[in-house]
């Protein structure tokens, strides 16, 4: 048996769907449990108590009328719940994030009904303006890429594996395009490594058809997992962070991560590609210090008098 | 617990339906289903049902009785209870069942607000594009934002007061953006870095000034962001990472295309560790050409770090 439902719950579904169906007569049992995503079973349940509420002193006159006849509901005598209830703070900023968001996704109508239900809920909230998300970033071929995966076409991309820090040519399965922590990425096979992988839309250098297709997967509509995952293989590196660095404790996955007693860390991170640790090393200079293991002690030396050679005698 | 949601609805239906506001011996005496005989039961179970009114967000007003001094006497006000018309047609309902299905968040907000509205219409997204974090904190800040309300939070272990002209979500992080009333200055903060909750002041504090943009005082890039005497750069990239540099800074940049492939394109620094920072991705593949001070700051950089060599 499922949990009985919270009276909070029941009592918010009450006070939003009387006043529908008092602006709408005659609607349908099935569109109101539809609407307010119940069942109809548990609507009947709704509709049986509305006929004991109203006010005092609870004579005929004063209790709410419900008629479902054929199917179809009418409700009077609940003129106080005319209105619905002004929507929170909350309820307000999460409509307002998620229609904004995807207004913001390369090739929404910026004068379609999202844009124009959006102005009116602003109107409303008194926040015209006020909100705003940026979704952006996507280069040159985000439209190209989500018009592949909607269409299961194969394509070839040129692709920038930026960890690696070289440029690749690969034939994908586009699955899925999606935004997360302000970037756009692509879940795809990937008939190179015949796995699956994760591929930012911004390094994708060009698409190419090749005029096949694929079976989609089946997916649930959720998000891929994002969640940086080390392999066990990956070589553990324990750097040692000067306070001007900490702010890489916030932005880097790390295994473990140690408070030193003069403001900055101990961390461990799990490095897959030398060139992604050889960046974070150059440009923290001075603020970190690779402490194992001992043959990556130098890491930064080397890179820097690598890169040093460039400049000649300076 | 039927007897409670039926009581809720009652309680609600007469505060809504009252002109004046009335005591909690006249709303015990008549609401039904009754409240407890008992003196103090009454009143515990009179304020757990206010409470869950509150949590709804059910604006109860608590006032004075006429005529009875201090005695505290309650009702809802009709225009702090009823959301006015959005007169949003079939079309636009199912443009923003649409967008909280694609546009993933945290908590039902999105969905109770959608049936407020008028209920769930149309297929919605198939698959999420995105989600977004929206926390307490945003969520207090917005109403700031649109209610005119000063906010003050704790923020690097400062003290920071603002009037919030608008809240922005750019590179996956929340930024709360205005007027720093401290440093009479625009500024943004990222929200997750507030430490606390933000304190709200009245509402109606005071007006942004026409024509802001929200988006305006979150500056895109750090490295057109820093105080550093303004210089142009000249950064040699490899034909490699030619294509990737010219997108980032666009076409206008580049003052040279090379027979290699190579690129040559000219930048304004006035932050030069984000500049150098931003050179050293590039690893092999760049050069800093000009002016020479800044390629002096890069070999200096390159030459201190080559030299840390460990001595195990």
């Amino acid at each position: 048996m499922s949990p009985r439902p919270l009276v909070g719950p029941r009592l918010q579904r009450v006070l939003a769907l009387v006043p529908y169906v008092l602006t709408h007569p005659h609607v349908t049992v099935s569109e109101l449990a539809a609407r307010f995503e119940v069942s109809e079973r548990e609507l009947e349940r709704e509709l049986e108590l509305l006929p004991m509420c109203g006010l005092p002193p609870y004579t005929a006159d004063r209790l709410i009328d419900v008629a479902v006849v054929d199917g179809e509901v009418t409700i009077r005598l609940a003129e106080y719940f005319e209105r619905p209830l002004r929507l929170t703070p909350a309820e307000g900023l999460a409509l307002l994030a998620a229609g904004r968001a995807l207004l913001a996704v390369p090739g929404s109508d910026p004068d379609g009904p999202l844009a124009h239900a959006l102005d009116k809920l602003e109107g409303a909230l008194g926040a015209r303006g006020r909100l705003a998300v940026d979704v952006g970033g996507g280069g040159d071929h985000l439209e190209r890429l989500t018009a592949a995966a909607a269409d299961h076409e194969r394509v070839e991309i040129d692709y920038y594996s930026f960890a690696r820090d070289e440029m690749t040519t690969r034939r994908v399965d586009p699955w899925r395009v999606f935004h997360a922590f302000g970037a756009w990425y692509l879940a795809a096979w990937c008939h190179a490594v015949d796995d699956e992988r994760l591929f930012r839309v911004d390094r994708v250098r060009a698409v190419r058809p090749t005029g096949e297709r694929f079976d989609p997967p089946l997916h649930d509509g959720e998000l891929p997992e994002l969640v940086y995952s080390a392999r066990p293989e990956d070589p553990r590196v324990t750097v040692v962070l000067g306070p001007a660095a900490a702010w890489v404790v916030e932005s880097v996955p790390h295994e473990a991560a140690e408070q030193l007693p003069d403001g900055g860390w101990r961390v461990v991170l799990a490095v897959s590609e030398p060139a992604w640790l050889e960046r974070l090393l150059l440009a923290l200079g001075d603020d970190a210090v690779v402490e194992a293991p001992p043959d990556l002690r130098d890491l930064a030396a080397g890179a820097a008098a690598r890169l040093r050679s460039r400049y000649g005698a300076g | 617990m039927p007897d409670r949601l039926e009581r809720l609805v009652n309680l609600t239906a007469t505060l809504l339906d009252t002109r004046r506001p009335i005591t909690l011996d006249e709303i015990t005496s008549r609401i039904e289903p009754g409240y407890p005989d008992d003196k103090i039961a009454r009143r515990r179970q009179f304020e757990r049902d206010k409470e869950t009114l509150r949590e709804l967000g059910i604006p109860i007003s608590v006032e004075t009785a006429d005529g009875f001094g201090s005695e505290q006497a309650y009702r809802i006000h009709a225009r702090d209870y009823y959301l006015p018309d959005l007169g949003l047609s079939d079309a636009e309902l199912a443009a923003l069942h649409v967008a909280i299905t694609a546009v993933r968040l945290e908590g039902d907000d999105a969905r109770d607000a959608l049936r407020k509205l008028g209920g769930v219409t149309g297929e919605g997204a198939e698959a999420a594009v995105t989600e977004l974090p929206v926390t307490p904190a945003l969520t207090q800040l917005f109403e700031a934002v649109s209610a005119h309300r000063p906010v003050e939070f704790r923020y690097r272990g400062e003290r920071r007061s603002l009037h919030p002209y608008g809240v922005v979500l750019r590179w996956g992080h929340w930024y709360v953006v205005g007027h720093d009333l401290v440093r009479d200055a625009p500024r943004a903060f990222r929200v997750d870095r507030i430490e606390g909750d933000p304190e709200l002041g009245p509402p109606a504090s005071f007006t942004p000034p026409p024509g802001t943009d929200p988006r305006d005082f979150v500056r895109d890039d750090p490295l057109a962001y820093g105080e550093d005497q303004p210089l142009d750069a000249r950064v040699l990239v490899d034909a490699p990472r030619a294509p990737w540099v010219v997108e980032q800074l666009g076409a206008e940049s580049v003052v040279d295309r090379r027979a290699d492939g190579s690129v040559v394109v000219t930048m304004p620094v006035v932050n030069r560790a984000a500049f150098r920072t931003w050179v050293l991705t590039l690893l092999d593949h760049a050069e800093v050409l000009a002016p020479p001070e800044l390629r002096a700051d890069m070999v200096e950089w390159l030459d201190t770090l080559a030299a840390a060599q460990s001595h195990a």
